[in-house]
């Protein structure tokens, strides 16, 4: 098994760090769209790519309150997205563990 | 960074676990609300507050009450360790929406009316022709026995046992604390109180580094 079997609506780095941060958060709890900007370090523009993309598989959901200036968007991991990252964390371990400890200097 | 960031062409195995490790650990110390500082917090602050009063009011004979300066203090330090809680907590929780939210907001009720009620209790109290020895034994346990029942039904719903178990100890000496008399309830509820909101955020400190 290669790079491949990773998901690929995951394994980009803009994304796993977007997954990895909303899945900080308990279930149950979403998180705004600036602050999530804040820890990723993204532009708006690209992390609304990013979010449909993984909104497209699922894997996250938005929400939209108020207007205008006050208009907040709030974001969360999916029960699907939090399965697809760790079914991505095990597929990531055991490719790493496959790589022999010289390989992965 | 820009837009072709996150075709996930480029990215290895190493980089990916990488970037994990760093988003986590980014994430965690930004989004969690670090509750063994708070808990120190508040174990500091009420070795003092309780301890000040049991300073000026031991030895007395027949028990007359605290010095308006220690009740000061005692205000002057929950007050501050309040800031502090409001702090720590809003620069965490901030953008946080969902059912922690709602946990907190009841947390805060719970303790905001509870506290209410005990001060509106103690001055019925004192209304009714309480002597100062029951409304010290009062004073002193009263906001204990509180502070025991929110921690214990908060974590217990969480199934954080550890804390469980702070919310019962706090119960308990609630509830005995009095029998040492209403000079004496100050400094048992000081060091009861206070050191085990220390042991536990020490607990959870170790846990943390582990």
């Amino acid at each position: 098994m290669t790079d491949g079997a990773l998901d690929p609506v995951i394994h980009a780095p803009a994304r796993l760090r977007i997954v990895v941060t909303l899945a900080t958060l308990p279930a149950g709890d979403t998180l705004t769209f600036t602050r999530l900007q804040d820890l990723i370090g993204l532009t708006p523009g690209n992390l609304i790519t990013h979010l449909r993309k993984l909104e497209d598989a699922g894997y996250v959901a938005t929400s939209k309150s108020g207007a205008g200036v006050s208009a907040v968007t709030a974001i969360w991991l999916t029960p699907d997205g939090r399965t697809a990252l760790d079914s991505y964390t095990v597929t990531l371990r055991g490719l790493l563990d496959s790589v022999s400890p010289d390989q992965r200097t | 960074m820009d837009e072709d960031q996150g075709t996930g062409q480029e990215l290895d195995t190493q980089s990916a676990s990488a970037i994990m490790q760093e988003a986590s650990a980014r994430a965690v110390r930004a989004l969690v609300v670090r509750r063994p500082v708070l808990f120190a917090v508040w174990g500091v602050a009420w070795l003092a507050a309780d301890g000040a009063i049991w300073l000026s009011v031991r030895g007395q004979r027949p028990y007359s009450g605290p010095t308006p300066a220690a009740l000061m203090e005692l205000i002057a330090i929950v007050a501050a360790a309040a800031i502090v809680t409001v702090i720590l907590v809003g620069r965490a929780a901030s953008g946080i929406g969902g059912l922690s939210a709602l946990h907190r907001r009841i947390l805060l009720m719970s303790y905001l009316a509870g506290f209410a009620g005990v001060l509106i209790l103690e001055a019925a109290l004192d209304h009714a022709g309480a002597s100062p020895g029951v409304i010290g034994v009062y004073g002193a346990a009263a906001p204990t026995l509180l502070a025991g029942v929110v921690i214990a039904a908060s974590s217990a719903l969480r199934q954080e046992w550890s804390v469980l178990g702070l919310g019962l100890w706090l119960l308990a000496v609630g509830a005995g604390a009095g029998f040492a008399g209403p000079a004496a309830v100050w400094g048992v509820t000081a060091l009861a109180g206070g050191t085990s909101l220390l042991l536990i955020a020490g607990i959870g400190l170790r846990l943390r580094r582990s």
